[in-house]
């Protein structure tokens, strides 16, 4: 996330160094945001409205009274960045029924099955019970992975070492989970031209008819996100994203955008490999990370 | 391949021909195309500052550039367009991998290969269909698996030796990958075994401990090929990527993975701009047989639409 902290603290730094905003100030500003935004992999189309609607608001709406007219720019920038983030709204990590059934599904290597861990981790730390489903069938070793992850994180384990129905295991899976509070169904890996993949994934879905469907997607590929998410939609919902890999240079910014985009929100962010290097998705803390700025709350408050 | 990079070049070449009335070009209506073409670009994922790069090459190569008042003034743009962009990776020589290696292990056994990258980019799979391709040459290899990190890891290079009919060999999970990659050396020198492919745990480009320990194992193995294997769908964080990994690590060639999954393709240049280094094949599937070589000068002449080698 540091280069693109840097971009936008130093946008910030130089709106707080002019004397007054003027229209060219307002298009140099408005340029260097969309440069920033470019290199965070923010999709055009995205970049185009975020810019446009900064600037009429930055050029039509008087700041309240007390506040600096370069506060208000940067307060601006803020909620645009927020909401282009997918919103004020903070991700409900609550589970409404027990047993609660996640499936996780996601492009090769993304990062299910770690991810499957972090989640089982994260409410095992919260006092329940939870168990992992493996129905990869494909990966070599994907049995293994999650058996010994589960191990790690102190989670119940499920998976046919040989099997190769995925549909099955998953329905024995979830037999063999009785009493668990929480159960995360891990899928093997497939893009959106691996139609029979597609199709095995639906089935998995109509078999066990998960509470809520994850979708895993690596920050490090960008604005491609939204690629991934339309095509997985096509076959089943998606309720809810995790973004891996955001320990990158991670930019991140534009995967994000891309998801809030299609509509589903993001829950977890992960940021390292280890088990518990996962991070609850706050749009608003986020972004006042990225912004670099401790006092931002100060100043969304004062607003 | 790369459906989307190949219609922004198109359109940018259409527009140059259909704008230009003079029979040399101007820097005005050069430079206002190509903002189009810069922002087409960043959309296809090459990375902004690549993108920068190569708009200023198009800007030499095509301001004050003679096109003819009639005839095929197409060819000629496309021609300027080819020209630029291999300029900027003109000097990134294509490499036979197969036959390097083949020729290596003439001089020296066994040869050692190293996969290295990013995590779950495809480093273990690759380096399993590159056991399988050189197997059916009659070339064995021993699999080191130093990845002794990721769970998981040493068990699926396992189930990919078993399957290939080649030898594994191991540590204990948290031991010293370099000492798990020198001892599979050791082991295809006493057998005789031509080839060693040394798998890796994943890594953040921004962890300077893992960082290290990457050059750990390159100084004590001294690998004879260093593979940095990638994901075709990045974006811009292929350039971070890459400028963190030359820094730290020493890198001979490269395989893009995942193309199968229709890319963009532009961490492609992004990577050859960066690395300098040629791409030995790409990753397009999950078979052993998915993999197919790669010419950087027929991917660029498929990006511009042109014969490779002809006008
Ligand atoms: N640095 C970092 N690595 C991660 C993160 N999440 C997952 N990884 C790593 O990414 C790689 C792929 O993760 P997996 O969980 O195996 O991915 P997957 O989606 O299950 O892969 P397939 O089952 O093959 O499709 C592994 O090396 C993980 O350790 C993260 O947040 N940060
Ligand atoms: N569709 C497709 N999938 C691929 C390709 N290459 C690798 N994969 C898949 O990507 C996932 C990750 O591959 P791995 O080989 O485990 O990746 P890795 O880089 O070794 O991962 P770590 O060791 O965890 O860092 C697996 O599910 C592979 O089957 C490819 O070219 N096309
Ligand atoms: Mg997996
Ligand atoms: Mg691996």
């Amino acid at each position: 996330m540091r280069p693109l902290t840097e971009l936008f603290s130093k946008l910030v730094e130089k709106i707080r160094g002019v004397e007054y905003i003027d229209e060219q100030t307002l298009q140099e500003i408005s340029r260097e945001l969309q440069r920033s935004l470019l290199k965070a992999d923010v999709p055009l189309d995205m970049v185009r409205a975020f810019t446009d609607t900064a600037v009429r608001r930055i050029r039509e709406e008087r700041p309240p009274p007390g506040i600096p007219v370069k506060d208000f720019v940067i307060y601006v920038i803020y909620q645009e960045l927020v909401k282009l983030l997918g919103g004020e709204a903070e991700p409900d990590l609550k589970l409404p029924k027990r047993p609660y059934v996640i499936m996780l599904l996601g492009v090769e290597g993304s990062g299910k099955t770690t991810t499957a861990a972090k989640i089982a981790l994260f409410y095992i730390k919260r006092g329940l019970k939870v168990g992992v489903v493996e129905t990869d069938t494909i990966r070599p070793a994907a049995y293994d992975q999650l058996k010994q992850l589960a191990e790690r994180v102190g989670a119940r384990f499920y998976g046919e070492r040989d099997g190769n129905d995925a549909v099955g295991i998953a329905r024995r899976g979830l037999e063999q989970m009785k009493g668990v509070d929480l159960v995360l169904v891990d899928t093997a890996g497939r893009h959106k031209n691996e139609q029979s993949l597609l199709e095995e994934v639906k089935a998995i879905y109509d078999a066990i008819k998960p509470d809520e469907v994850m979708l895993v997607v690596d920050a490090t590929v960008g604005r491609q996100a939204a690629a991934q998410a339309e095509a997985f939609m096509k076959y089943v919902p998606i309720h809810s994203v995790a973004i891996t890999k955001m320990d990158s240079t991670a930019r991140g910014g534009g995967a994000l955008a891309a998801v809030a985009k299609t509509g589903a929100r993001v829950k977890f962010i992960g940021v390292g490999e280890g088990v518990d290097e996962i991070e609850p998705f706050s749009p608003r803390k986020f972004v006042a990370r990225v912004l670099g700025m401790g006092d931002l709350e100060t100043l969304v408050e004062r607003v | 391949m790369f459906e989307r990079l190949r219609r922004t070049f198109s359109k940018f070449v259409d527009s140059i021909v259909s704008t230009v009335k003079e029979d040399a070009l101007g820097e005005r209506e050069v430079s206002e195309l190509a903002e189009d073409l810069y922002l087409d670009l960043v959309e296809s994922d090459v990375a902004v500052d690549v993108a920068d790069a190569l708009i200023s090459a198009l800007k030499a190569k095509l301001v004050g550039a003679k096109v003819p008042r009639f005839g095929d003034r197409e060819a000629a743009v496309r021609r300027a367009v080819y020209d630029a962009l291999l300029s900027l990776v003109g000097d990134v020589q294509d490499a036979d991998f197969e036959s390097a290696v083949i020729e290596a292990a003439e001089q020296a056994r066994p040869v050692v290969v190293m996969f290295l990258g990013p995590n779950g980019y495809g480093k273990t799979t690759t380096l399993a269909k590159i056991a399988y391709l050189f197997k059916s040459r009659g070339l064995q290899s021993v699999l080191a698996a130093a990845d002794t990190f990721r769970a998981g890891a040493r068990e699926q290079l396992e189930e990919h030796g078993k399957r290939l009919g080649l030898r594994v060999i191991g540590g204990k999970y948290g031991s010293d990958p370099a000492s798990v990659a020198y001892d599979a050396v050791q082991h295809a020198r006493s057998k005789g075994i031509p080839l060693v492919l040394i798998d890796t745990a994943g890594r953040m480009h921004t962890d300077k401990n893992l960082m290290d320990e990457l050059a750990k194992i390159q100084r004590v193995v001294e690998p004879h090929f260093s593979v940095f294997v990638f994901d075709a769908q990045l974006g811009n964080e292929a350039l971070e990527i890459a400028r963190y990994y030359s820094k730290h690590v020493s890198i001979d060639g490269m395989v893009a993975t995942k193309v199968d999954s229709y890319p963009k393709g532009g961490s492609i240049l992004t990577f050859l701009y960066t690395f300098k280094k040629p791409i030995y094949f790409l990753g397009v599937g999950q078979r052993y047989e998915d993999l197919v070589k790669f010419k950087k000068e027929e991917y660029i002449a498929q990006l511009i639409g042109l014969q490779p080698g002809g006008r």
